[in-house]
């Protein structure tokens, strides 16, 4: 066995390992927005180690491309549907074992709509655009690029340009990379502890709002992603006016704490995207 | 070596898809149920992973339509949700 075999083996493991406690959690825990951290986190993380595991293992080195494709698309999408589900189920009453909740009271608009941005052609995005098409094709020809291309520029040009994104910083966005795949390390971590715990009595959830001080949408909706998969905490609601994000907490000790997390991650994003 | 694990981790998975059944069958409320389900999708699409051959065509399109459908399928209902619950 090679080196890449074990660690590819290790990789896959560590994914069946915690898609199954996932589902573990999903049974065990008691509430339906403690449910969806297991839901959420370890599903995620489960199947992109799968998947990018089995490329290691098959020396493939399309597979393992697809295999972070898949991995960022479920980081990218995992949030969203975690968000839109928290929040269906937090409006729809399930509220029961909540020991600190910012969200009573407050008045939100059912399915609020944020207005629209102008339409714009960004070369950067239409080319990662055109590399995802050529890994999913597996075989650059001039065929695939060329289709890949115009493809590419037709979903740019339908696409909305997201207000506020002035400069990316590459060393800023390594930085930001890499603290946050620390933190979604160990927020695997704690809900796995708290699966595997058999009294659960580590699980004391809250609501907490934690207050945003960027003013560009694209640097709030980034954090907002990015919070589900910090250690312990979920997105249930970002509002606008005033920017604050209501954040569901799995093992709650203190408002500050959440404040401190989320603001630490706020710099992070700044850093690397704002003007 | 390896097929051994990946065997291993099928089964894992094969059990995880039991399990998470379990949450869909008891619910109690339709959120529970779609965690359930989003979940199922999502140990279905690691079983197809672990298939993987770099020769193997269908298995991009298979990944990407089974986490695309648990991801749509899932704000859909979450849409509903709250839609029935504020009518």
């Amino acid at each position: 066995m090679s080196a890449l075999d074990v660690l590819g083996t290790v990789v896959m493991a560590a994914g069946g390992a915690l898609s199954l406690l996932a589902a573990i959690g999903i049974v065990v825990f008691p509430t339906t927005l403690a449910r969806m951290h297991a839901a959420t986190k370890s599903a995620s993380l489960g199947l992109a180690l799968l998947a990018i595991g089995i490329g290691i293992v098959a020396e493939g080195w399309g597979l393992f491309a697809v295999g972070l494709l898949l991995a960022a698309f479920l980081f990218g999408t995992a949030p969203i549907s975690g968000h839109m589900l928290g929040r269906a189920a937090y409006f729809a009453g399930q509220t029961e074992g909540l020991v600190h909740d910012d969200l009573a009271g407050v008045d939100l608009r059912p399915l609020h709509v944020v207005e629209r941005a102008e339409r714009g052609f960004s070369v950067p995005r239409w080319f990662l655009l055109l590399v995802v098409w050529v890994v999913f094709w597996r075989d650059p020809t001039v065929a695939v690029l060329a289709g890949g291309a115009i493809v590419a520029a037709i979903v740019e040009m339908l696409l909305t340009t997201t207000p506020g994104v002035t400069r990316v910083r590459p060393a800023a966005v390594i930085v930001f990379l890499v603290r946050y795949f620390g933190m979604v390390v160990v927020s695997n971590l704690r809900v796995a502890r708290e699966v595997l715990n058999p009294g659960h009595d580590g699980i004391r959830e809250a609501i907490v709002a934690a207050p945003l001080s960027t003013d560009s949408i694209f640097v709030a909706t980034l954090v907002a992603n990015a919070i589900t998969f910090t250690p312990g905490t979920l997105t249930v609601e970002l509002t606008d006016d005033p920017r604050v994000v209501y954040v569901h907490v799995l093992q709650f000790s203190s408002v500050e704490e959440i404040h401190e997390q989320v603001a630490d991650l706020e710099r992070l994003v700044s850093a690397a995207f704002a003007a | 070596m390896i097929e051994t694990v990946i065997l291993v981790v099928q089964v894992a998975l094969g059990i995880g898809g039991l399990v998470a059944l379990v949450r869909v069958i008891r619910g109690p409320s339709l959120a529970d149920r779609i965690i359930g389900l989003d979940l199922l999708l999502l140990l279905l699409a690691g079983g197809v992973a672990t298939t993987g051959h770099p020769e193997e065509d269908l298995l991009v399109p298979v990944l990407i339509v089974v986490t695309l459908i648990a991801f749509a399928g899932t704000i859909i209902v979450a849409r509903f949700i709250e839609w029935r619950d504020t009518e």
